[in-house]
């Protein structure tokens, strides 16, 4: 009897710890934020033709802190409007699960825009390269996290594969088009899945905190 | 059975609401009322009033500032809160470890 009760004690107690270390802030503004910002980010970056290696890479490197900065602006409103600390332990957390593979992908930016020899078939690796690392910067994310984000990181791990399964083949193939329709893959993997998982979440998350 | 260990566990911890509440700040550096309050679903005056037990019995500290304009209530285990919820850790260990054994 006391034994029993003991060990639904310590499994109580575990769950509640491991609930305690979960960012449970409400992710669907964050999703949509960042999901509109991508599209309109592609369309507008079409529609300005850019498609310059260079100018390609730029100008996506700019639009992710101006994402990265809004997502934060969303997290720091929510947590101020519930009276809780902006760098709470979870967010630190989920913070350092997202830099290494953030870091890496400001890298290959910087790489791509960098030199001025640089050939568009190349930049052409650059949309499915920072679409994998996001992916496993939200799957190292997810651990700390509900569920579904490292299934959405293991989506872009997917689409990233498929993407450059595809730029792979084209390259050698039939080349690849103009790299100003680049923009319309950031726009469908950056912009489309975050706002269709936005739109799922703000119908999933009901009774959390809305930004 | 040997009745020892569970005449030892600390009474104040014992009670489901603190456990809850120890259990929660014993993950974390520090939480706010409000993180608490929600993750456990309790009212503000039930928190509340096992959170003062808890002051009380020099298990719990409570840091109050501003941040954003707005107040900030948060809570930590203090040192001693840490050592009282390890023993009472260690003693369910214990209990469980006494019935498998068969004592």
């Amino acid at each position: 009897m006391e034994s029993s009760w003991a060990t639904e004690s310590l499994q109580v107690i575990r769950t509640l710890m491991e609930r305690s270390a979960i960012y449970r802030r409400a992710l669907a503004p964050m999703m949509l934020l960042v999901g509109g910002l991508g599209l309109a980010a592609a369309v507008i970056g079409w529609l300005a033709g850019i498609g310059s290696p260079r100018g390609f890479a730029a100008y996506w490197l700019i639009v992710s802190v101006f994402a990265l900065a809004g997502a934060f602006f969303v997290v720091r409103r929510q947590a101020l409007t519930e009276g809780e600390p902006v760098w709470s332990a979870p967010t630190r957390r989920v913070a350092q699960a997202l830099l290494p593979a953030f870091f890496v992908g400001l890298v290959c930016g910087f790489l791509t825009a960098w030199p001025t020899w640089r050939e568009p078939l190349q930049v052409w690796w650059l949309p499915p390269i920072w679409m994998v690392l996001y992916g496993c910067a939200l799957h190292s994310a997810g651990f700390f996290m509900p569920r579904g984000i490292r299934l959405f990181g293991g989506g872009f791990i997917v689409c990233g594969c498929a993407t450059l399964a595809v730029v792979n083949a084209r390259s050698y193939a039939a080349g690849m088009p103009d790299l100003a329709n680049a923009h319309w893959l950031m726009g469908a993997a950056f912009g489309g899945l975050h706002l269709a998982y936005g739109v799922y979440l703000g119908f999933t998350e009901k009774g959390k905190n809305e930004a | 059975m040997n009745a020892e260990p569970f005449l030892q566990l600390d009474r104040v911890i014992h009670e489901k609401g603190r456990l809850a509440i120890m259990s929660l700040l014993a993950a974390s550096p520090q939480l706010a009322f409000t993180e608490m309050r929600d993750t456990l679903n309790m009212t503000d005056g039930n928190i509340t009033a096992h959170l003062r037990t808890l002051q009380e019995a020099g298990y719990v500290s409570v840091t109050k500032e501003f941040q954003g304009g707005r107040p900030l209530t948060t809570f930590a285990l203090t040192s001693r809160g840490r050592r009282a919820f390890t023993t009472y850790i260690n003693l369910l260990e214990q209990i469980v470890q006494q019935t498998k054994s068969g004592k």
